[in-house]
């Protein structure tokens, strides 16, 4: 049984941690018991990579084009992209929406729960103790540091994903982006836009 | 003050570091064992929320990935997956491969 | 069946718009309560649906029977002493209905 992995770019210099010792370790018994096998693991490993990060962008532009999708977005985010082709497998999505008067933040405080399905792995920060920590106390103070201002005049609208939901920002369309197809919207809508400690830029 | 060190959200914490330093190889990896676990129902989600908040004073010093793999060995340890010893066994085995 | 982010919750003991008040308690273990949102009152700003207890799942149980999950919506000024944002910031938490008591 080969457990050489293909070759990858992105493939850790230097020695490997006890950590990532002990992960394989675990992998490989499991795969000799039976109870999964490699296939699967670099199946997954294939999704997050490649699928789930794409697709965040793709429904929010869709939503930005097409008011009907928006409405039943924000209404059922998860039975929206499910008709549309889209299978979030677990996440239980959630959309909030940026108007004029208020703007949304996502934090998961007791761990680090995220639209993976959607949005693909989340980034460090989200992670971070220190943003755990403090967008729920401060939501203002952090959206600086992204370089994000938030006039006073709008509220700032933190969620907590800390039980079964799921959350994505639907930032508002930027002037500017008129007649844009729905590609060009995409280009705009990064993940941290999407997650509320950015704006999108035309 | 809740009794669980997970449970941070509203504590004083210092500057955020906003850059995505993204993920090496093994953690990939490692998520992807770990969701292949939940996916096919060998533990919850919860189960594995609980073992890292079970890790007491190791939480924060391990990184993200590091403490995730080590709720994952009790979690399966605990249910009985593998024993220590085929776990102590395979780690060696492992590792000569690496320094081989 | 089209899949959706909710789950049906015909038996519920509160609805969108009741004031509640976050139960102020400390139990160890797995609890999906944080503790800064212990002890605050808000309002139900949406009914999720009903869940397995995550508070037995985490202990190998089935977390049957399943427990009402709603949104709370607090005024951030409330939650916090010296909140420094606007007087107007919001912040919305998932809570379980074993958690809240009418305020």
């Amino acid at each position: 049984m080969s457990h050489a992995h293909p070759h990858d770019p992105a493939k850790d210099d230097g020695p490997p941690s006890e950590h990532e010792i002990l992960s394989r370790a675990i992998q490989e018994l499991l795969e000799e018991k039976g109870l999964l096998t490699a296939e699967q693991v670099r199946k997954r490993m294939e999704l997050f990579d490649a699928e789930f990060p794409q697709r965040g962008s793709r429904v929010i532009a869709h939503a930005w084009a097409n008011p009907a999708f928006r409405k039943r977005l924000l209404a059922d985010g998860k039975a929206a992209c499910a008709e549309w082709g889209l299978d979030l497998e677990a996440d239980r999505l959630i959309a909030v929406e940026n108007t004029p008067r208020v703007h949304n933040v996502i934090v998961c405080t007791l761990c680090s729960c995220y639209p993976r399905a959607l949005l693909g792995m989340p980034p460090t920060w989200y992670k971070s103790e220190n943003y755990r920590r403090r967008v729920v106390r401060e939501p203002r103070a952090v959206l600086r540091e992204f370089g994000t201002v938030i006039p006073d005049e709008v509220s700032i609208r933190v969620h907590d994903s800390n039980a079964d939901m799921r959350y994505v920002v639907v930032p508002m369309r930027p002037k500017g982006t008129e007649g844009w197809d729905e590609e060009q919207l995409a280009s705009i809508l990064t993940r941290d836009t999407l997650v509320g400690v950015a704006l999108p830029k035309v | 003050m809740s009794p669980n060190q997970a449970d941070i959200g509203g504590q004083a914490a210092g500057p955020i570091d906003t850059v995505d330093h993204g993920m090496k190889f093994w953690e990939k990896q490692a998520n992807a064992l770990r969701n292949t676990l939940t996916s096919r129902k060998l533990v919850r989600l919860d189960e594995l929320r609980r073992a890292a908040e079970d890790l007491g004073d190791r939480y924060y010093r391990l990184g993200y990935f590091e403490r995730t793999t080590e709720a994952m060995r009790n979690l399966l340890l605990e249910k009985g997956l593998f024993t220590r010893g085929e776990l102590d066994g395979k780690i060696e085995e492992v590792r000569k491969r690496y320094d081989s | 069946m089209t899949p959706s982010t909710y789950t049906p919750a015909p038996e519920r003991r509160f609805n969108v718009g009741d004031l509640v008040r976050v139960k102020n308690a400390n139990p160890p273990g797995h609890r999906r309560t944080p503790a800064y949102i212990r002890g605050k009152q808000g309002e139900i700003e949406r009914v999720c649906g009903r869940f397995p207890n995550p508070e037995e799942l985490a202990y190998g149980f089935d977390g049957e029977p399943r427990r009402v999950l709603y949104r709370v919506q607090f005024k951030q000024r409330e939650v916090w002493g010296s909140y420094a944002g606007s007087n107007h910031d919001l912040i919305e938490v998932e809570i379980y209905e074993h958690w809240l008591e009418p305020a």
